[in-house]
This record gives structure tokens, C-alpha cells and sequence, in this order.
């Protein structure tokens, strides 16, 4: 995989440096809607396309300088990138007894985070793990299948249909809010995590995704999330996502459970037999 | 729902289940005739608004016909409509799971799903066919080459001595919660699929283990050789009203798949796909198995799409695999009971 985003990453960089130019111009995207997206038969921005985040927020969603990975023998090739935090003032209003629960998963990440055993990585984590999304597009569905563990999602847009059951990828439904796409996520169980930080929620989690063309290759994604039983308010992460522009580009597998066995059911394989 | 089964109060459940998941069909409405027979009526596929034909929507392909016809009915290929209602029958009664007629504890176990987590279908296909295969007439997976006699051989050898959850890779892809492989096949519940239509684009959302099926249809040539995936590589492209699918690029792995589509075939599958909408609530599906280094002959298995309402559930294999924690422990618990018995017990 490592390879694969290195091999994509002029790409990306091009599509990054006009998405730039373009939130430059139009620091809040929301007021100012000069671009004006391609549209799909039904009249809609047309968000069809493979997608990627690129940016450091599934290390860590606040601001963090560059640190030493978790395994000595790899040295510079796996360590922690710095990057500037996604999150809206940086701050993550935590009530006091979740403060503890955040610094137990940082210090336990390797044991504890969820994207370690290949579990479904949540909302809106799976949208900017560092690999790409599709966005299949219609009236009725929108589907995004992400390439992390072949997860995926179903937005039912304009449905009052309630989620029949708690889900690792949340119940989506979403409106058209001008050339904005509205999801309304909710109905989470509490296993997923925003980041490899160690930041959380509970089930009570309540995500509004809104996604925004700004330029023929890159959304503006903006996330509100709210948590009445971990956060004190509902707080914002923002980013741009950008179109993979490959000629060739297509998801690919990366279905991790096999690389996930051995740390999990490792010590329960027979003595003997190898 | 004149079966007996249905009438009992503990079927009250799958009542309700059925009801809400089984295929919305308007009383009356005469099942078309599959395979052979083009619909007559006039109804017209109805198209996107880039004129492909629509498959959009949700689907189920439950069904309670078997893959192979089984032994006893050979040569027999179509029921007669009492037959079919008779098999039907004997199927659904044979398959209840919240029967407790037989209570020692084993059969109690064997029926720890009852069925209130079943959600096969209650009929077999409309063709009324015995079997899924359609091609060879017998309806069986036609024989394997010698290659392939030769390589199950040299695979059970290297199994030998090995038990069976020595580790998690003696137990199948779906235990794994790998992959149910695709096309997936009916199964006992989770049989649903979600197809969309972009532009150059079809997906596939497979419930069972929410594993999607991309599908580009603007001619591109497949991935190389050097990537191998469970699902394939598949490219697609449209026959008059018919999506023809074509996979490769296999991982060998999808041989000692239990569920899987294609009955032992590997790396070199090369499966073909055919999706024909005939009316509005049925996509007659049909597909091709042909690996030559496995089978001494391609074969072909059609089984309706019939729509559902939905919605789509999240299923969450992995996340939930207690069973392979208590798989092997159990294992390496019944291997400690042993080792002690063999100590303490021939004194």
C-alpha cells in the first residue's frame, strides 16, 4: 500500500495544489459557491469518482509534530508523519471522564485501536484512512465502498426508514442542501475510533457529513460530530478530498483480515504445527 | 404459507421476517419463464438516463433449489408444479431449524441458529428446474481433470497429520471472514445485493460480509496477472439488453472456499456473467465457470435476482467471529483434556 500511495502522490500533489489555489481564493466554501459542479441526469452535483483524503488525521486528527513509530526495525519507513490537525480549532471539547478513556487509548493504540484487527473503521474515519473511496451515485442510493477492509456504506437519501440495528459504519441518510451532499449518520455502535490517537466516542455518536464540490477534482468534506456522552459540544473537522486522476484508477483489495490473524488468534494456533 | 412449520406460535418470528424480507410480487403475477422463454408481455426494460439497461435496486437470490441436482432425482431436470410444492415442502420442514423433536444435547447444539436467523427463500426457482446448474444437462459440477485429481491429492497430503483447527487457516474463507467469494451463491440468510449504476460503472454490494463488486464497463483491460484478488478483476460490457461480466485474476486461495461459487476452480477462472432483466422484480442471472487446469468442461448456473425491499444490513463478519476464538480454543482445550487423559489414564 505504502507504495502504491507513493507511486500516486505526484498525482494527488497536482490535484492538491489546485484544490489549494481554489480554497485560497474561497475561504468559506460555504458562502461563496462560485464553482458551479457537472451534473448527473437528475440535476445533482455529480460526486461520482474515486476519492482519497490526503493528509496525516488517521495518525492523529489534532496537530502533531513528526515521532518514532511503534517498531524499531522499520525505522524511517513506518514512523508518524507531523501534520496539521483537521479539526476545527484543534480543540476536541472532551468531558472531564473522557479525558482519561482518550490518553488510556493513545498509550494502548497498539492493542486497542480498531483499525489494528481490521475492523470496520466508522465514519468518518474510513474517509480519510489513507486509501481510496468510490462515491457511486443515484437517486435513491449513494453507495461508498471504501478500499480499507473492503467496508462500504448505503446513504438512503431522502428516507425516513430507521436503522434496524447498531452498525460499525453507522446508518446514513442524506438530502441535498443546494450543491451540497447531507448525510445524517447515526445508529453507531461505540467500537470505532477517529484516529490512531486514540480519539473516541460512545453509541450515542451523531455524525453530519456535508460534501462539497470546490473544483472538478477535489469535495470539501466537513464533519460535525456530536457526542453528549463523551463531548461537551458538537465540534467540526474539515478537509478537501481529491479525485484520483490515474487514467487507470479502480479500487483495489486490500481485504485485511489475513494480516490480522496472526495477532489475534496467534496464541490459540497449536504448539507443534506451524 | 400453508406449511406446517409456519403455523406453530415459535414461527411466529420468521412470520414476520418473511413477510418483510421476502420478494414484493403482486398477487397473481405469473413468474416468468426464465431461461428459455423472452417475455412476451409488454413490458420494456426500463433504461437509466444514459439508456443502459436498469438493474438498480435490491435484490435477493435465496432460493431453495440446490446447486447439483442430487443423486436420487437424476435425470429428472424440471418438478411438475405438485412436485415442486411437495419438494418445497420436505425442503422447509427438513430445514427447520426451531424443531427440538430430537433432544439430546448434539442435535440441540446442530440447531443453535433456529430459525429466526434463516432467511432462504420459501420457494425454488420459477423454471422449477432441480438443480442451479443448467449446463451440463446432468446438473452436476462436471469431473475434474487429472491435473486437478492430482493436485486435491498433493493438497491432502500436505494436510496430513494436521487437525482440524490446528490453526485458522484449516478453516474455510467464510469462517475466516475472508471473502463468500464472488458471484455469491444463495445461502441461508443474507442474500441480498445492492446494484448501482454510474456512469462507466456498475456495483455490486454483496451483503453477506458487505463485500462490493466494482465493475468498470469503459473497455479497459483487466489488472495484470500480478494482482491476484479474492473477488477477481472484473470488466464489463452490455449485450443488447444483457450485462455480460467478465472476472479473472483470482487468488488460487478461492479453491477451499466453501462457499464458493465455483466449485473448487482457482487462480485461473475465467467467470463470465450474464444479468438480463425480464421484468420489474426479476434479473435473470446466469453464470459461467470455466477453468480448464480444474474442470474438464465449463459449466453454467442460473439463478434469478428477485427484488426486495431492503434495506441492505451491515454484516459484520470479522468484528463478530467469536466463533473462530471458541473454534480454537476448543481445539487446543480438547488437545489438553487428551494429553492429561494420556498421562493419568492408562494406569
Amino acid at each position: 500500500m505504502q507504495n502504491c500511495l507513493r507511486g500516486t502522490t505526484f498525482v494527488v500533489a497536482k490535484a492538491a495544489l489546485v484544490a489549494a489555489l481554489w480554497l485560497g481564493v474561497m475561504p468559506t466554501v460555504g458562502q461563496a459557491q462560485a464553482y458551479k459542479a457537472p451534473r448527473t441526469a437528475d440535476g445533482k452535483p455529480d460526486l461520482n469518482g474515486i476519492w482519497e483524503a490526503l493528509n496525516t488525521a488517521n495518525w492523529d486528527i489534532q496537530d502533531h509534530a513528526a515521532r518514532m513509530g511503534p517498531m524499531v526495525a522499520l525505522g524511517a519507513a513506518f514512523s508518524v508523519p507531523a501534520g496539521l490537525g483537521v479539526v476545527e480549532g484543534n480543540e476536541i471539547p472532551y468531558l472531564p471522564a473522557a479525558v482519561a478513556k482518550k490518553k488510556e487509548n493513545s498509550e494502548h493504540w497498539l492493542t486497542a485501536d480498531p483499525e489494528i484487527k481490521c475492523y470496520l473503521p466508522g465514519v468518518p474515519r474510513a474517509t480519510y484512512m489513507p486509501y481510496p473511496f468510490q462515491i457511486f451515485q443515484t437517486p435513491q442510493y449513494i453507495l461508498m465502498a471504501y478500499e480499507f477492509a473492503g467496508a462500504s456504506r448505503t446513504i438512503y437519501m431522502n428516507s425516513n426508514q430507521k436503522s434496524p440495528n447498531d452498525t460499525w459504519m453507522g446508518w446514513s441518510v442524506g438530502h441535498w442542501d443546494g450543491d451540497t451532499l447531507v448525510v445524517d449518520v447515526t445508529s453507531f455502535n461505540d467500537q470505532t475510533w477517529f484516529d490512531r490517537a486514540g480519539n473516541f466516542h460512545s453509541d450515542a455518536l451523531h455524525v453530519v457529513e456535508r460534501y462539497t464540490p470546490i473544483s472538478p477534482d477535489a469535495l470539501d468534506y466537513e464533519v460535525t460530530i456530536e457526542d453528549q456522552k463523551v463531548f461537551s459540544r458538537p465540534w467540526k473537522m474539515r478537509m478537501p478530498l481529491y479525485r484520483r486522476l490515474e487514467k487507470n484508477a479502480q479500487l483495489l483489495e486490500y481485504k485485511c483480515v489475513e494480516f490480522a490473524e496472526e495477532l489475534m488468534y496467534g496464541p490459540l494456533r497449536k504448539q507443534s504445527s506451524k | 404459507m400453508s406449511h406446517r412449520f409456519l403455523a406453530s406460535m415459535s414461527a411466529l418470528p420468521v412470520v414476520i421476517a418473511i413477510a418483510l424480507l421476502a420478494p414484493v410480487r403482486a398477487a397473481g403475477q405469473v413468474q416468468s419463464a426464465a431461461e428459455a422463454t423472452p417475455t412476451v408481455k409488454t413490458w420494456t426494460v426500463p433504461r437509466t438516463p444514459d439508456g443502459q439497461p436498469d438493474l438498480q435496486g435490491i435484490w435477493s437470490n435465496g432460493t431453495l433449489t440446490p446447486l447439483e441436482r442430487p443423486r436420487e432425482l437424476a435425470g429428472k431436470q424440471f418438478f411438475t408444479e405438485q412436485e415442486a410444492a411437495e419438494y418445497e415442502k420436505r425442503v422447509l420442514e427438513h430445514n427447520n431449524a426451531d424443531r427440538r423433536d430430537n433432544q439430546d444435547a448434539e442435535a440441540d447444539v446442530a440447531l443453535a441458529y433456529n430459525n429466526f436467523w434463516y432467511d432462504r427463500g420459501t420457494k425454488i426457482v420459477p423454471t422449477r428446474r432441480t438443480s442451479l446448474i443448467v449446463d451440463p444437462p446432468d446438473g452436476r459440477i462436471p469431473p475434474l481433470t487429472p491435473e486437478a485429481h492430482k493436485r486435491e491429492a498433493a493438497r491432502a497430503e500436505a494436510r496430513h497429520g494436521r487437525g482440524a483447527a490446528d490453526s485458522w487457516e484449516d478453516r474455510n474463507l467464510g469462517e475466516r471472514c475472508l471473502t463468500r467469494g464472488a458471484p455469491k451463491l444463495p445461502g441461508g440468510y443474507n442474500n441480498n445485493f445492492l446494484i448501482l449504476q454510474g456512469p462507466g460503472y456498475v456495483a455490486i454490494l454483496q451483503e453477506m460480509i458487505h463485500e462490493v463488486r466494482v465493475i468498470p464497463l469503459d473497455g479497459r483491460p483487466h489488472v495484470s496477472q500480478n494482482i491476484r484478488q479474492w473477488l477477481g478483476d472484473s470488466r464489463g460490457h452490455w449485450e443488447g439488453n444483457t450485462l455480460v461480466v467478465d472476472t479473472t485474476d483470482f487468488r488460487d486461495e478461492i479453491r477451499s472456499n466453501a462457499f464458493n461459487c465455483c466449485g473448487g476452480a482457482g487462480a485461473n477462472l475465467h467467470l463470465v456473467e450474464r444479468f438480463t432483466r425480464v421484468d420489474n422484480d426479476t434479473i435473470n442471472y446466469q453464470y459461467t465457470v470455466d477453468d480448464p487446469t480444474t474442470f474438464t468442461r465449463p459449466w453454467t448456473v442460473a439463478v434469478p435476482l428477485t427484488k426486495t425491499p431492503g434495506p441492505i444490513y451491515e454484516y459484520a463478519c470479522h468484528e463478530g467471529n467469536y466463533g473462530m476464538v471458541g473454534i480454537l480454543s476448543g481445539a487446543r482445550a480438547e488437545e489438553k483434556a487428551a494429553e492429561e487423559a494420556a498421562k493419568t489414564g492408562p494406569r
